[in-house]
């Protein structure tokens, strides 16, 4: 009996050292878990202190299609921003317009700023990506040691926006509202295409009700 | 008389002293032509690999320098005797595509010693005083938008599983996290499997033909590469199931960019291999011409390819780039 009670409770220790001798955790936490960087207070900081304040100084989103029909080297040149080479460039950009529409991933607006008026889809539902990071220009990827952490910022600037830009706009704009809207335009321009312009927001306000 | 000597004796030193930097000039010029450049790469197992490596030592050889590219096979250690050799037969500047982001920083640190220039191309480490400059696919942008693509064509329902590259490069990171930047954000989604196949064809097969036996319900595989998505492709025509799963690549592969032509493969994200090589081996010529102020990183933009807009893309690249 006493012998019993011996393997019993030696089997019942080695249970409990195997068990917690043997995590399983997913790739991606660990991975996460290893980075010291603090995006998040990061990105609350640039959001405040440089991406809001450069709003002001974003080009008027008719204008700039205009220009991109007259110069678009120089239009690019300009007013596009981007931290390395290739044909995606970021724009800053604001404008005003009517709500013609509301769907399940955007909103379109017909921007009217003189007699050129465009109808402009301004995404609710899909705002991720380096888009607003890097359309203002006034941040800097080499003062970051890894491109992780870097894009970690971008994540979190995008949650902002998600969570502090969209939910209230969403929730009151009707068809027929007047916004004014203020935001990242991603555009190629090898393959420029100025027939389906999406605006991911930054800053978006109702300044009349239908 | 005593004025001719003078000019006599001007006119010899001026002679002299152009000789001197006569010599000097051919000596120097001689250096320069005499210039070598190493090209490691962490695999030449893979095609994308082979094709960003034959295209740096192309336009190194373009500029004037001779050239040996020098396969690391995934290992880290041989890295290091690479790099030990290249520097100890005398190589002027390294084209460099890390097996590790963090293990290879020794190997750079060793080249930066010894006033050895280190050009990383594709991959990176976590560095940002090791390397003289980094040149890097923006890995993390065009897999947000694959993740959106990815969303949309799931119409935000469904099972999936994610390939991962090697775990110790940040491209493999970069990919994932901007991938689930998008897809987490939809509960409709789940991933039922994430396990690396070390951005490996073979592997990426194996893995997947694993999962698939104890996942045969899912609707789309997400892979960190193209090499990997090939794999995956082949495990699903194994399986029967090639036109239920749909499958996402990233790199711009050939077979790949065929694949999606013939519908067999939903999208990549096509990098830009022959730029980033080419950019490579243009800044160390201009290194050894004297420039030192590089970006430390050069991101390259990465484009989103489908069905859509295959016919503006070609292996490696847009049409008229090649």
């Amino acid at each position: 009996m006493k012998k019993i009670i011996k393997y019993a409770a030696g089997i019942f220790l080695l249970i409990i050292v195997a068990y917690n001798s043997v995590y399983f955790r997913k790739l991606d936490e660990v991975k996460a878990s290893s980075s010291k960087f603090d995006a998040k207070n990061f990105a609350r900081n640039y959001f405040d202190n440089k991406l809001m304040p450069s709003l002001p100084d974003a080009v008027e989103i008719n204008q700039l299609l205009s220009l991109l029909q007259i110069n678009k080297e120089q239009t690019f040149e300009k007013y596009g921003h981007a931290l390395g080479i290739g044909n995606i460039r970021y724009f800053l950009v604001k404008g005003e317009g009517q709500v013609t529409s509301i769907n399940e991933n955007d909103v379109i607006v017909l921007a009217k700023a003189d007699s050129n008026q465009k109808s402009i889809r301004i995404a609710t539902e899909f705002v991720f990506g380096n888009a607003i990071r890097d359309a203002s220009g006034r941040i800097d990827i080499n003062e970051f040691a890894n491109t992780m952490d870097f894009n970690n910022v971008s994540a979190e600037i995008n949650k902002i926006v998600r969570a502090e830009v969209l939910p209230a706009f969403k929730k009151s704009v009707v068809k027929g509202d007047t916004v004014q809207f203020a935001g990242a335009l991603e555009l190629n321009k090898e393959h420029l295409n100025v027939g389906d312009i999406e605006i991911i927001p930054v800053e978006l306000k109702i300044i009349e009700k239908k | 008389m005593f004025m001719n000597r003078v000019l006599y004796k001007a006119a010899l030193v001026a002679v002299f002293i152009f000789a001197l930097f006569a010599v000097n000039s051919c000596q120097s010029k001689k250096n320069e032509e005499h210039k070598k450049i190493a090209i490691i790469i962490s695999t030449l197992n893979n095609p994308w690999f082979v094709f960003l490596g034959e295209n740096a030592a192309a336009k190194a050889k373009e500029l004037g320098y001779e050239t040996k590219i020098f396969d690391s096979q995934n290992n880290t250690a041989l890295e290091t005797d690479h790099f030990e050799n290249a520097l100890a037969s005398g190589y002027n500047a390294i084209l460099f595509n890390p097996t590790d982001a963090n293990g290879s920083i020794a190997n750079v640190l060793k080249a930066k010693e010894v006033g050895v220039p280190v050009f990383c191309m594709d991959r990176e480490v976590n560095s940002a005083e090791a390397a003289t400059s980094q040149i890097l696919s923006d890995s993390y942008s065009g897999c947000v938008a694959l993740g959106k693509y990815f969303v949309q064509q799931l119409n935000k329902n469904g099972k999936y599983v994610e390939l991962l590259g090697l775990v110790g490069d940040n491209n493999t990171w970069n990919r994932s996290k901007g991938f689930h930047e998008v897809v987490d954000n939809y509960p409709g989604l789940k991933m039922v499997a994430q396990q690396s196949a070390d951005f490996d064809r073979n592997k990426g097969m194996e893995v997947f033909e694993s999962i698939l036996q104890a996942h045969g319900d899912i609707n789309a595989v997400f892979c960190g590469n193209d090499a990997m998505a090939m794999g995956a492709y082949q495990a699903l025509v194994s399986a029967g199931k090639e036109k239920k799963v749909k499958v996402f690549g990233f790199d711009g592969a050939e077979d790949v960019i065929n694949a999606i032509a013939e519908g067999k493969i939903t999208a990549t994200g096509m990098q830009f291999p022959k730029v980033m090589a080419y950019t490579a081996a243009t800044f160390a010529d201009e290194y050894f011409k004297g420039r030192r102020d590089f970006p430390k990183k050069m991101p390259v933009a990465v484009e989103m390819v489908t069905k859509k807009n295959i016919k503006d893309y070609t292996a490696y690249g847009k049409k008229e780039e090649q």
